[in-house]
């Protein structure tokens, strides 16, 4: 007797215990623009061998023969692609021998944490660090990043996708390179439940009669405007090439924001919906709204029934749209450096991580979906479903420009809004006065 | 009362009297003293060092010389920019290298830190004026000084307080004092997301950053502020006296006569502190979710169609945080209570049986009396917690739900301290998080004096012995 309710103890604790990690990573996904950071998990190594150098392409115009110094680069990426990272850098420094007098410390700091850290004391943060795009404005009006130039720039600028060289940009000046151009968002579904993944009514009704759940976070900024893009609307900034916010461009407060906004409190109020983006934290999923990074996870939850498409279509008063939203992008940059060897180092080095052979390894080793147009050429990516989903939403999506950090908080607010049914029952033109509030609030970031 | 006023005056016009009082003093010790002295007043310790008190002199004199030290490496330069907070901003040359310019956040650190040190070297010269005083009236008095021996002994004697209390108040000061003396600086600044160091410079603002605490007007926090404010007050009091009645009366049931397997209904309620909070509260938070298990069991069982909105209505979740706050707060509350009330005499319940007392009588005469003021201090502390609560919060609601309706990223659920948390960690919006901490020490502090005076633990000290 006493042995078995001891089993059942541990067995209580152990469940509570891996509840609560599920709850953790939850949390980490509901905090507004960083929500883009759940890599994969590391899944092996690849063995490429070492890749050639490219090219001389110095920075600004620097010395042939220039004494680069000796120290330690600290780069800071996320805990899957550090073994990676760490191979990548010895096969770097082994090419270039003039340079091996620098080692590196690779630190696991996840993108959505990095942009943070490195704020909070810029001269103590990593020589190299990857970041999720979102957080470009914030790092740059910091000061945190070396404006990207010459062979370097037009290095960034040929061999990418168009959106994922705006990502890098503020104003006309490149600050980063691009790591890899997959974050953006797209449906998985479950095959044995949904019918036709093409329509949001067809899934809901789906969902409802299987009693699975529909998943997506709405309440997030950056799902949000599946919907708002999805009816036309915009909401953008420009920046001038220092970081601040010189003018906006939001047409929420319009008939289509009305729209959309009627859409998603629909949505809300459907019984099978959950708000939420996190696949490991969600429970009798049907469908759900979610990135690349969750790809293996979907595998595992979903078995052969694992299936991925563009976001379907929606429905507001008689008229359909194609749900619309952010393409991202993840981002490798450089702190500003005080020692000229030691910059050029540092470029050559973060050049070298996002160059095209080490994207398509890097995809090989833990399935980042490359932003390098050479290895978005290759078979393997061309074969990838989830990918493939990708891409096709990304034909719907607009590149992710720069936000205030405060827009991420009010579209929050909006969701919990309309999840609250504070909205509900409202007529057009209550609703139309929301978005005119948020539209107004949105707009006086502008010049602050 | 009235008595009290006249103290409170009186104390303060001491107070104002005593800079004054210094000031006739230290006039006083020069007009009248030796040259010794005299020199003493600008190189400290040259009295004593003079008189043969050599430990003494010697003392002062390296006290003054680390002073300036200080002050020439260190301190002059953050003092000097302390009243901007640094002018040059970091930048790139040509080649992309980049110079750091000023640090606004070190020069106001090390700018505060400067000033106390200032402050301890005007201290010590003062005591250096007073010990060379003192030391030429001993003389003229005919007494002999003290010897090296006599004041090293003195430190393990009459002196001894300050031989313990050194290395304390040096932690007090460098780990409490002066962080706390600094981000009090830091909400007359603008140091924000805009404004940070070490690329870009703050500076001094003023009372900006209150006003817009006050201020109602659109993204003005002070309806914001408001809420927050009363839905901490309203939590505080909820959680503190919901949780003390409910665990009172747990604690009776079970001490009841006849109520079998005491012990086992005891550690039934233990067991949930037994958890950690981060566990358990993380797993109740999901288990309320719209996709947890007591929704999906209420639709499996058709007893609802939608999930109920728990976390995501404020109406919802404000009850929700409270009962849940009852789970893990009535055994703390038991666990206490369950020793007092046997400590109560027996007699008092028997008089009172005889004297045809109800049930509810005994307990609103004998019983509560009795625990409220053995437990005051208790529920003060308790209050002032549950006014700081973070666990709680953070870990079941996060604050949510945010609405458009309140400004800086606040929701219907976040206290004054998770707000606070949010707004520095998610926000980098340090100066109106540094108002928001001053007005968390205002608010804990007006009510800990005010419940404080009115405990009767406080008031009648005697009353239950």
């Amino acid at each position: 007797m006493k042995k078995k309710l001891l089993a059942m103890l541990l067995s209580a604790a152990m469940v509570m215990s891996l509840a609560a990690c599920g709850g953790g990573d939850d949390n980490k996904g509901n905090d507004g623009g960083s929500s883009n950071d759940n890599p994969p998990a590391a899944s092996g190594n690849d063995d490429q061998g070492s890749a050639p150098a490219t090219g001389n392409d110095d920075q600004g115009s620097a010395p042939a023969d220039i004494d680069y110094g000796s120290g330690v680069i600290t780069i800071w990426v996320a805990e899957a692609v550090t073994e990676f990272t760490q191979q990548k850098a010895d096969e770097f420094f082994a090419a270039h021998p003039e340079m091996a007098g620098y080692t590196v410390d690779i630190q696991p700091t996840g993108e959505g944490d990095a942009a943070g850290n490195i704020i909070a004391d810029v001269e103590g943060g990593a020589d190299i660090y990857g970041f999720a795009q979102d957080q470009l404005g914030r790092l740059v009006s910091a000061g945190a990043l070396t404006p990207i130039t010459g062979d370097y720039a037009s290095f960034v600028e040929s061999e990418n996708d168009a959106g994922a060289v705006n990502a890098a940009k503020m104003g006309n000046q490149i600050y980063a390179f691009p790591l890899t151009s997959d974050n953006g968002y797209f449906l998985y579904y479950d095959s044995s439940v949904v019918t036709d993944p093409s329509t949001l009514d067809q899934i809901l009704a789906d969902c409802s009669a299987a009693g699975k759940n529909f998943y997506m976070e709405i309440n997030s900024g950056w799902y949000q405007t599946a919907f708002f893009f999805g009816t036309g609307c915009t909401l953008t900034y420009d920046t001038d090439d220092s970081g601040a916010l010189t003018s906006s461009n939001i047409t929420y407060a319009t008939d289509n924001g009305v729209k959309a906004l009627k859409a998603m409190i629909a949505l809300a109020g459907n019984s099978t919906f959950v708000n939420g983006s996190s696949l490991n934290s969600a429970t009798n999923v049907g469908a759900i709204i979610d990135g690349t990074w969750d790809s293996g996870l979907a595998k595992d939850i979903f078995g052969e029934n694992y299936a991925c498409a563009k976001l379907p279509t929606f429905t507001v008063d008689g008229e359909t749209f194609q749900m619309g939203g952010f393409g991202g992008f993840k981002l490798l940059g450089v702190k500003p450096q005080t020692e000229q060897g030691k910059m050029l180092v540092c470029l050559a080095l973060a050049q070298y991580l996002t160059n095209a052979e080490t994207q398509l390894a890097r995809y090989e080793a833990v399935g980042w979906g490359p932003s390098n147009l050479t290895a978005q050429g290759s078979e393997a990516i061309q074969a990838d479903e989830a990918l493939a989903a990708l891409a096709a939403q990304l034909a719907n999506a607009i590149p992710q420009g720069q936000y205030p950090d405060a827009y991420w908080q009010d579209a929050t607010s909006l969701g919990d809004d309309v999840i609250a049914g504070t909205y509900n029952g409202m007529s057009d033109d209550e609703l139309m006065n929301v978005l005119q509030g948020f539209q107004e609030l949105e707009q006086s970031y502008v010049g602050q | 009362m009235e008595k009290k006023k006249k103290g409170l005056g009186k104390k303060i016009l001491g107070a104002l009297q005593v800079p004054v009082k210094d000031c006739k003093e230290i006039g006083q010790t020069f007009a009248h003293g030796d040259w010794k002295t005299k020199v003493s007043f600008l190189i400290m310790g040259f009295g004593p060092l003079m008189r043969g008190q050599i430990l003494r002199g010697i003392a002062f004199l390296a006290t003054e010389i680390a002073f300036i030290w200080y002050m020439v490496a260190v301190g002059a330069k953050y003092l000097k920019d302390i009243g901007t907070l640094g002018t040059v901003q970091g930048g790139f040359d040509e080649n992309y290298v980049y110079t750091y310019g000023d640090n606004s956040f070190f020069i106001l650190l090390f700018g505060v830190l400067s000033l106390f040190v200032l402050v301890a070297f005007l201290f010590a010269w003062r005591v250096n004026v007073r010990v060379n005083m003192n030391e030429e009236k001993r003389l003229k008095e005919g007494r002999k000084l003290a010897t090296v021996k006599q004041d090293l002994h003195s430190l393990l004697d009459e002196h001894f307080d300050k031989t313990l209390l050194a290395v304390p108040v040096t932690g007090v000061f460098l780990f409490l004092l002066l962080p706390i003396v600094f981000m009090i600086c830091v909400a007359f600044t603008n140091y924000d997301a805009n404004h940070q160091s070490p690329t870009n410079l703050f500076t001094w603002v003023g009372l900006e950053n209150f006003k817009n605490i006050f201020s109602l007007s659109t993204g003005g926090f002070g309806k914001t502020f408001v809420t927050v404010l009363n839905w901490t007050l309203v939590w505080a009091f909820c959680a503190t006296f919901l949780t003390y009645f409910l665990g009172m009366a747990v604690a009776i049931l079970i001490n009841k006569k006849g109520i079998k397997f005491k012990k086992m209904w005891r550690t039934i309620l233990v067991m949930t502190i037994a958890i950690p909070q981060f566990v358990s509260l993380l797993y109740v938070s999901k288990m309320f979710a719209a996709d947890g298990l007591v929704n999906s069991y209420l639709m499996k069982w058709g007893w609802i169609k939608t999930a109920l909105p728990f976390w995501t209505k404020a109406s919802w979740a404000r009850p929700t945080i409270l009962l849940i706050n009852l789970w893990v707060g009535i055994p703390y509350v038991m666990l206490i209570t369950t020793g007092l009330l046997m400590n109560i005499p027996e007699e008092l319940y028997e008089s009172a049986k005889i004297d045809g007392a109800s049930p509810f009588q005994t307990f609103r005469k004998i019983t509560l009396p009795y625990m409220l003021f053995v437990t005051g201090p208790y529920l003060l502390t308790q209050f002032t917690g549950n006014l700081n609560n973070f666990n709680i919060i953070y870990l079941l609601s996060q604050g949510k739900p945010q609405s458009l309706e309140l400004t800086g990223g606040a929701g219907y659920t976040d206290l004054l301290v998770t707000w606070l948390y949010k707004m520095t960690v998610q926000d980098t919006n340090y100066k109106m998080a540094a108002v928001i901490g001053i007005m968390v020490f205002l608010v804990t502090a007006v009510v800990s004096v005010a419940v404080y005076n009115i405990l009767p633990s406080v008031r009648d000290e005697e009353g239950f012995q």
